[in-house]
């Protein structure tokens, strides 16, 4: 339910829109509890509704998170801000918070937009499109993607020309450049924090290359290759529009690293690598996948059975940590290399190479909290103050943590924590009235 | 102030200035724009080709020339005889 309040009470503020915050929402408000979910993105789903599929059964991942965040754009217990952040909350009594909310200018006006993209036809600029990991080109005014939730345009207003054609052409006058930043003061029983995960840049690895040479991606740029509503028609070198022949897949990319501070492991890129190594085979039957990887972490459910299925398909597998990867004429990279298991220096050349990049807290989490201290663990995710018998309790009475705000962890761990974390909220709700 | 609606980009071109940042980058898309259809109008090409005939970068082809096919002004035709690149067509062009 997107809405007009300025000034209003819910049972629970929720942070963040994607997966976990979306199943905490459901949660909470089939319960009959008043949620308002706020959301930075311009549409809730996070990172998994831009996935193409999920580990370990190949399921379609709009398929499993499309369903959930329409109703939560549709529940009439949750009120829903895209495009807005929280920028403080005070404790004001024992069980209830002041929550100061801004929501940005999406310059159209939700309520009427039909999401007809007549808009984004006419708008002439084209900037990166931050949702197909810049491999390709988006309008200033845009639908952020096809399943977007709420499907509704926006317009980037950094990147528009004021030209006026979006305007002249939107049939229903939704769009509006006149809309400024609306701040909203709401009290709430309690806060659920679902702010979800920032993932590594590596650009903070020089030596491998990326941002320098085009044929070095991120595995979500892999990711968004393969999913069907992908920037290209198949996949591609970005470099040159090749079909790659060879790709190497290097594990690790800013986890389990303490040269980039960053010495934990980050739980999924080995599976989501391994999916994606079999997707590939699966859209490129004649190519060669090799994965180069310290230790392969297969811990969950199925996992290991889908590592051997991968394994029977033909992807390589080389215990190998990655030195350097420099770029030859023809646009193939050179993998430096030390085969640990027989602890030389190789070298192997590839058409593509993808970094399986690792998973970083979002500090942003600390520095909603004005007047009561919310504890982080050692590497900045929320502290559960009692992880093995209330994992969603934080150093806050009365604000609980979800999914990924609390460490590392696959989809199926951020519903589970998304539950527990709505679970516990319930419970305190209950005592409190 | 009263803002008449369908014309509000006035009111705000009025109090905001458009960096020429944007303006550049819009002027480079519509040459970049113009040279691949230019190209692609006399007849289908791969990107080595289209490199060859509009000297620019071929990353920065592949980029705008995947823009174009997402808006579509061109298609993908079939791939060539090496199975390494596809060909690219003005779109319904034959
Ligand atoms: S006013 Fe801005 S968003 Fe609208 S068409 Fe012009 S450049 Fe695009
Ligand atoms: S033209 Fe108007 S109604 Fe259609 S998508 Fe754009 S803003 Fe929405």
């Amino acid at each position: 339910m997107q809405g007009r309040i300025n000034h209003a009470s819910f049972d629970t503020l929720i942070i963040g829109g994607g997966i976990a915050g979306c199943e905490a929402a459901l949660n909470l408000a089939n319960n009959e509890f008043k949620v308002l979910l706020v959301e930075k993105d311009l549409s809730i789903g996070g990172k998994m509704i831009l996935l193409s599929k999920v580990f370990p059964t190949l399921d379609c991942s709009a398929c499993i998170t499309t369903p959930k965040v329409s109703e939560v754009s549709r529940h009439p217990g949750i009120m829903l801000f895209t495009g807005s952040e929280v920028k403080k909350i005070v404790r004001i009594a024992y069980n209830n918070f002041d929550a100061t909310v801004v929501k940005n200018p999406r310059y159209v006006i939700a309520e009427d937009c039909t999401g007809c993209q007549l808009c984004e036809e006419a708008c002439p600029v084209i900037v990166r499109d931050q949702y197909q990991m810049d491999l390709v080109g988006r309008k200033a005014a845009y639908i952020p993607f096809i399943i977007a939730s709420p499907r509704i345009a926006a317009i980037d207003i950094e990147n528009c020309t004021l030209c006026g054609a979006c305007e002249k052409v939107c049939p229903t006058n939704c769009i509006d450049f006149t809309q400024e930043p609306e701040e909203y003061q709401v009290t709430v029983k309690t806060v659920v924090l679902a702010t979800g995960f920032k993932l590594f840049d590596p650009l903070m690895m020089p030596r491998y290359g990326y941002g320098l040479y085009k044929n070095v991606i991120t595995s979500m740029q892999m990711e968004r290759q393969l999913a069907p509503t992908r920037p290209f028609n198949t996949i591609l070198r970005p470099g040159d529009g090749k079909v790659p022949d060879k790709i190497a897949y290097v594990l690790c990319t800013g986890s389990r690293d303490a040269t980039v501070e960053n010495p934990i492991c980050s739980q999924i890129c080995c599976m989501y690598s391994i999916k994606q190594a079999q997707l590939l085979m699966g859209a490129l039957p004649m190519a060669d996948v090799t994965i180069y990887y310290i230790n392969i972490r297969s811990f969950g459910k199925g996992f290991e059975e889908f590592y051997e299925q991968a394994k029977g398909m033909g992807v390589n597998f080389i215990k190998g940590k990655i030195g350097r990867i420099s770029e030859k004429e023809n646009g193939n990279m050179m993998l430096r290399y030390e085969d640990i298991n027989k602890g030389i220096v190789k070298e192997s050349e590839h058409d593509m190479v993808v970094l399986s990049v690792g998973v970083l807290a979002n500090q942003d989490t600390a520095t909603f909290f004005s007047n009561d201290e919310l504890k982080l663990d050692p590497f900045k995710f929320v502290y559960q103050v009692d992880s093995f018998a209330s994992p969603a309790r934080t150093s806050i009475d009365g604000v609980f943590v979800a999914g990924t705000a609390s460490g590392p962890m696959d989809i199926p761990d951020s519903i589970l924590s998304a539950g527990a974390a709505s679970s516990e909220a319930i419970g305190y709700l209950i005592q409190k009235q | 102030m009263e803002v008449e609606k369908g014309k509000t980009f006035k009111y705000l071109k009025d109090k905001r200035e458009v960096s020429s940042g944007v303006i550049e980058n819009l002027k480079y898309f519509n040459k970049m724009k113009k040279m691949i259809i230019g190209a692609l109008t006399e007849s289908k090409m791969t990107i080595p080709q289209l490199t060859k005939k509009i000297n620019m970068p071929e990353s920065e082809i592949v980029y705008y020339l995947m823009t174009l096919v997402k808006y579509g002004y061109v298609q993908t035709a079939e791939v060539d005889d090496m199975d390494e690149y596809f060909y690219y067509k003005i779109k319904n062009n034959g």
